[in-house]
């Protein structure tokens, strides 16, 4: 647990001295001063404006960072040859691999905190009250979701380029948000190794839609009973497998 | 027991879309007792680096395996009491010289209460003291090496692995560093230490492992390596008279007139000197000075001669 702790707070300290995730909490700032004379223009209260787009926007720069400085994080590493002075001390490289991730978490959920107190700070002063308690469950899914997606970013990380690895993870993403219609896809397919094919992506790939309850939020609308245990176990055992998947990669790796 | 053993390892690339295989070091097999220092000498790309980067567990081997204290290279627990300074120094530029050197003690299991004491012990020893709270992407290359190798002595390691630690030094650097490694001998820590320069093998090391075109050349002491390339025994003498002259001449050796009324003789290698002293002494003649001449160091390793190939010596390494 000591080397984890170490290595993810250094990586910690690493991603929030990046300008990057400066830039990118400034185009979420820049975002949601936006949102708030929007909801004058739209059909949807100032309130449900305001949470859509603050909702949007965790997503987008959860992305951002997650492509960004997730692949970074361990491809520049391997690319600077600063991963030499961790792995050839006493650490094994599954604890490195799970630093990087823990470390790149914890600037995701500072992120999150940042971005959420701006837009309920917000939603505070509009209504004269605190929002709804799915607001926050909402986020919690959120950073569920991209914990899946750090976690694809390192494994991308582990065996292809910087630039490969984000457009890998990109791509992901998208893949993921459209699970429903591959499954969609499949049940009107008439080749059978098409079909096989895609009954095989449907269940490879995450269903990120599992952890957007954004339109409940937004609108009110009631959330299935269990459905947040639900995705909560499904993202935490899926960013486990690609973690176990990447440990697996980079222990191979010559570096 | 070996502080090290390596055994009969290689490491086979594949390079390009057709995977072409391109053997970087070929069957080299060594090992080291502990207390020495060894120098791993070889030319560039002869698979020093690759041959280190196996033994800290960075590659692995396609054939062979390493061990270090009996553990193999491959576990966590083999790095244990080992350090590894690399060629360059590759450094997070975003922390400073004592979060560096703070991160790596932490890595190597000092205690939190431990942590200063020993910052300040191995910047003092690279002399870098004063520049904790400096960027470490502000300091010059040398004192980067300088900090690599401060990074190195973290935890009293029993052994170094050192791959051409003095590369791109100044003088002064290279003074420094020559004197802690000779430090660290003398305080029985076995250091395994890359390089192409061969003054320093000649200066700091007892042992020396030879690679060349990924293959093991010569194992064993600096000072069996020196016997190889011994070209014989130089002795001075005064008044040689000129029958005696013609009879060492006929013998095979090299007599040569000196200015004054010095003789300069050259007894060949295999021939025994002391026998020829002897003579001389018979004569009334005597030695005003005897030396060994050896070929130089740099001719022996990477000359054009096989006088070395796969060959092992004494010393601690075999």
């Amino acid at each position: 647990m000591r080397v984890i702790w170490l290595v993810a707070l250094n990586t910690f300290k690493e991603t929030i001295r990046n300008k990057v995730l400066y830039n990118i909490l400034l185009v979420a700032a820049v975002v949601l001063l936006l949102a708030m004379s929007f909801g004058d223009l739209s059909v949807m209260s100032r309130v449900q404006v305001m949470s859509d787009f603050g909702l949007a926007t965790m997503s987008l720069t959860g992305l951002l960072l997650a492509v960004f400085i997730g692949v970074g994080v361990l491809g520049s590493e391997i690319a600077d040859k600063t991963v030499y002075g961790v792995l050839c001390k006493p650490v094994d490289r599954i604890q490195f691999i799970i630093g990087k991730f823990s470390g790149l978490f914890a600037t995701l959920a500072l992120n999150f905190l940042l971005i959420a107190l701006i837009f309920i700070t917000a939603i505070t002063l509009m209504t004269g009250h605190a929002p709804q308690p799915e607001i926050f469950y909402s986020i919690f899914l959120l950073m569920i979701e991209m914990s899946i997606i750090i976690a694809a970013a390192i494994m991308w990380s582990c065996f292809t380029t910087p630039t490969l690895a984000a457009i890998f993870t990109l791509a992901f993403y998208v893949s993921g948000h459209l699970n429903d219609l591959i499954t969609l896809n499949a049940d009107i397919q008439n080749n059978p190794i098409l079909k096989t094919i895609l009954i095989i992506l449907h269940y490879a790939l995450p269903n990120l839609e599992f952890f957007n309850i954004r339109t409940q939020v937004v609108f009110e609308l009631p959330i299935a009973p269990g459905h947040i245990t639900f995705a909560a176990i499904y993202g935490v055992l899926y960013a486990a497998l690609l973690l176990l998947f990447s440990s697996i990669l980079f222990s191979r790796k010559d570096l | 027991m070996d502080i090290l053993n390596v055994d009969k390892i290689t490491k086979i690339y594949r390079r390009g879309f057709k995977g072409t295989r391109v053997t970087a070091v070929q069957d080299v097999a060594f090992s080291l007792t502990e207390n020495h220092i060894t120098g791993f000498v070889g030319p560039n790309g002869a698979g020093k680096t690759t041959t280190i980067k196996m033994i800290m567990g960075l590659v692995r081997p396609t054939a062979g395996r390493v061990t270090m204290m009996g553990k193999p290279a491959e576990s966590t627990a083999s790095r244990a009491g080992v350090s590894y300074v690399s060629e360059q120094p590759y450094f997070y530029k975003h922390l400073t010289v004592g979060e560096t050197i703070d991160f790596s003690a932490r890595l190597v299991g000092i205690k939190r209460a431990a942590v200063d004491s020993e910052r300040k012990r191995v910047l003092e020893a690279v002399e870098l003291t004063g520049r904790e709270k400096a960027k470490v992407r502000s300091l010059s290359k040398g004192q980067q090496q300088r900090l690599n190798m401060a990074s190195g002595l973290l935890g009293d390691p029993k052994l170094l692995i050192l791959d051409e630690p003095m590369s791109g030094l100044d003088p002064p650097s290279r003074r420094l560093f020559r004197s802690l490694f000779k430090k660290l001998g003398d305080e029985g820590k076995t250091i395994f230490f890359s390089t192409h320069v061969l003054e320093d093998i000649e200066a700091v090391c007892r042992d020396v492992v030879v690679l060349d075109g990924g293959k093991l050349r010569f194992t064993g002491s600096v000072a069996s390596l020196l016997e190889k390339g011994a070209l014989g025994t130089e002795l001075v003498v005064s008044s040689l008279p000129d029958n005696l002259t013609a009879d060492l001449r006929a013998d095979g050796l090299e007599v040569s007139r000196s200015p004054g009324d010095e003789t300069l003789i050259l007894i060949p290698a295999p021939k025994n000197p002391a026998a020829y002293q002897r003579k001389l002494y018979e004569q009334g003649i005597f030695c005003l000075s005897i030396q060994k001449r050896t070929m130089p160091l740099e001719s022996l390793l990477y000359g054009a001669n096989d006088g070395l190939a796969n060959t092992a010596g004494d010393g601690g390494v075999s």
